[in-house]
């Protein structure tokens, strides 16, 4: 049977025990404080002046490109209309050839109106805009339109 | 028949005039001829002299003619994909575009 050692102390005994309060460094006092973050804040509305005049000027550039081109894109889209009020012209002309008493236009023979005169621009509704296009087609405008 | 000429009152008058198309509406130009071809030939003569332009009128409010056109143009399609004298593939024009209408 091995004989007992007693653990002891190292040797001058051990380290002291710390609790005294250890108060973290300071930098800077309060009012140092307070100055730096004024400063600071000068800096950065200095900053955000530079920045928001840029985004200003883009902003009025992008706004004028819009309104430059806006009358284009106006013009664009009723030349399309138009174009395709032709198309469907020629597209009930080519469909209707074989019913009896049908004129390209009208109902049966009969006009739409009967007393404006004959090269008076018909608005036509949407329906009869599509109406030689498929219903998904019709679907796809329709909602685009009219649910958003 | 219309109310108006036997039924007549201060209130038929004053609100006869709130209904009409005149606000900048598309029909405003059909009813204003309308009703003044009625106003010139009264209630009985008027409907045989006006007859064209009633007519119109409510066309342009209705678009009923549009809408049977439309109608008649969809059944005279499927009639001629039905009997074979259309191919299927090719049933439908090409859509206008989308931004157009």
């Amino acid at each position: 049977m091995a004989p007992h050692i007693q653990d002891m102390p190292p040797e001058g005994g051990y380290q002291k025990i710390i609790f005294e309060r250890i108060p973290a460094k300071s930098y800077f006092g309060g009012y140092a404080m307070i100055a730096g973050y004024l400063g600071i804040t000068a800096g950065a509305c200095y900053l955000f002046y530079l920045n928001k005049r840029k985004v200003t000027r883009e902003e009025i550039e992008a706004r004028s490109a819009k309104i430059a081109i806006h009358p284009l894109l106006l013009a664009e889209r009723d030349r399309e209309f138009l174009k395709q009020l032709r198309r469907n012209r020629d597209e009930e002309e080519k469909l209707m050839a074989n019913v009896d008493g049908w004129e390209v236009g009208t109902y049966k023979g009969e006009p739409i109106y009967k007393t404006i005169p004959k090269d008076k621009f018909i608005d036509p509704m949407y329906n009869e805009y599509y109406a030689h296009s498929s219903y998904w087609d019709w679907a796809k405008r329709a909602h685009l339109k009219f649910w958003t | 028949m219309s109310l108006i000429p036997f039924f007549r009152n201060p209130i038929t008058d004053l609100t006869g005039s709130l209904v009409s198309r005149q606000h900048f509406e598309k029909c405003g130009e059909f009813e204003m001829r309308m009703l003044q071809c009625l106003e010139a030939y009264g209630m009985d003569r008027g409907k045989q002299k006006c007859a064209d332009l009633i007519e119109d009128f409510n066309e342009c409010q209705t678009k009923w003619k549009q809408v049977l056109r439309v109608d008649a143009m969809r059944i005279e399609r499927n009639r001629q994909v039905n009997q074979g004298e259309r191919s299927k593939d090719q049933m439908y024009a090409e859509a206008p575009t989308q931004d157009s209408f």
